[in-house]
């Protein structure tokens, strides 16, 4: 079977991300939990790195590390049922959805969008591609992350609210998937603040392992 | 006139787009300059379509909004660019439509409401040489015939140049990106059946259907 190395960075044109797709997370941010229908945002191509520095804004001292499974599109389509929903998967990448939290608070009660806060340069640090056949069960993959050694969080994707069929569906009704295309399923429980100097190590089961140190930008 | 310039297709090179609210002053009102930032937010580049297309409404929504923009593509990538070279980063521009499910920014994600399909309604690109002067550009949009937007973007409040600048403080703009520089007053709502018509002065016209999907 010839293998294809498939970089996402470089393929993606487009990131989808789910806010508060696990019940502990939301809780421990004090947020609604969803009930009808997923809550989505996006994420700019541009802030996706695979190696170097995460980097904090300047003068924003702090951000929030949630570690994500994503899932990256192979087949396009627009109107997925569920059903048929992980035909269009080709893989995943492990992933961090960095998040200026007090950028975040402060945008939320102007009524402004997050998308500076979710969607600045180095925000989406994401692990090399991982084939779907790696994957036995989407539904049953640990996802780990520490911050400088120290366990933060840890979590298992059987605990998502909704599940990667009903995401792909309710995405597609709105937003045609294409090829290359990373959808970010959320975070469990265990964020915390990362500030210049910190470490961040995440894995997800034993099919991907990212490291990255944490700077503050000088300007 | 050169006719050797490449054909830029917008859909098929841009990887971003990068929108801006609440950026026109009330040109019948006195503006009090504010130290206030952008209102920034993005449209996924599915959401845009060129002439020949129907602007879609989701199924069950019922009506959406327009708004119409001046559309800067950046042809050279852009990081920490100070305001005095920024257009040394635009390629040209387009006319562009911002469609949107409502207003109602507290009540669903902006992603959904400003980053459906079809929701970006663009015009053929314009080349950076084809416009003097950015500042003093006629916006125009009217539905079936009735004029709804008529501004112009001597009123834009955050000016290209310092939009530029600021977003590529926190974002690397690259070859292709699209920035909206936001909306003259006039939003109003369409639905199925409708038809939107809108220019540039005389440098862009379009024209879109409008269906909602059944």
């Amino acid at each position: 079977m010839a293998s294809q190395v498939i970089k996402v960075q470089t393929v993606c044109r487009n990131i989808i991300a789910v806010a508060r797709n696990y019940t502990e997370h939301a809780k421990e941010l004090g947020n609604p939990v969803p009930k009808e229908n997923p809550l989505v945002f996006g994420k700019p191509v541009s802030s996706i790195i695979t190696e170097g520095e995460i980097q904090i804004p300047h003068g924003w001292k702090e951000l929030h590390h949630e570690v994500e499974l994503g899932v990256v599109i192979g087949k396009p389509g627009k109107f997925i049922k569920p059903e048929n929903a992980m035909d269009h998967v080709m893989g995943y990448v492990l992933v961090l959805d960095m998040t200026a939290r007090s950028i975040q608070q402060e945008l939320k009660k102007q009524g402004y969008p997050w998308f500076l806060a979710k969607g600045f340069d180095t925000s989406c640090p994401i692990s090399d591609f991982i084939p779907k056949s790696a994957v036995k069960d989407v539904h049953n993959l640990n996802l780990k992350l520490t911050v400088n050694g120290i366990t933060k969080q840890n979590g298992n994707t059987k605990d998502m609210i909704f599940k990667v069929p009903d995401l792909l569906s309710y995405i597609s009704n709105y937003f045609k998937l294409e090829y290359g295309d990373l959808i970010l399923t959320g975070t469990p429980s265990g964020v915390s603040g990362v500030k210049h100097g910190d470490i961040i190590e995440a894995s997800l089961d034993d099919l991907a392992k990212i490291k990255f140190p944490v700077v503050e930008n000088e300007k | 006139m050169n006719d050797q310039e490449p054909k830029i297709d917008l859909k098929s090179i841009c990887k971003n787009i990068i929108g801006i609210g609440k950026n026109y002053k009330d040109p019948l009102k006195e503006h009090v300059p504010t130290d206030e930032d952008p209102f920034i937010f993005a449209k996924p580049t599915t959401s845009l379509i060129t002439e020949g297309s129907s602007i879609q409404i989701p199924k069950g929504w019922g009506t959406i909004i327009h708004e119409v923009e001046l559309g800067v593509v950046i042809g050279k990538r852009a990081k920490f660019v100070s305001e005095d070279i920024a257009m040394d980063h635009v390629l040209g521009y387009v006319l562009a439509l911002d469609m949107g499910k409502s207003l109602e920014f507290d009540k669903y994600p902006i992603l959904l409401i400003k980053g459906f399909d079809t929701s970006c309604p663009i015009s053929d690109f314009i080349p950076k040489s084809k416009i003097e002067n950015v500042d003093k550009l006629n916006l125009k949009l009217s539905v079936n015939g009735n004029t709804r937007h008529d501004g112009n973007t001597r009123d834009l409040i955050h000016k290209i140049p310092k939009l530029i600048s600021y977003l590529s403080n926190y974002f690397t703009l690259d070859y292709g990106d699209l920035i909206l520089t936001g909306t003259p007053a006039g939003i109003s709502t369409v639905k199925h059946g409708d038809v939107i018509e809108a220019s540039l002065e005389n440098l862009a016209n379009i024209k879109f259907p409008v269906v909602e999907i059944q």
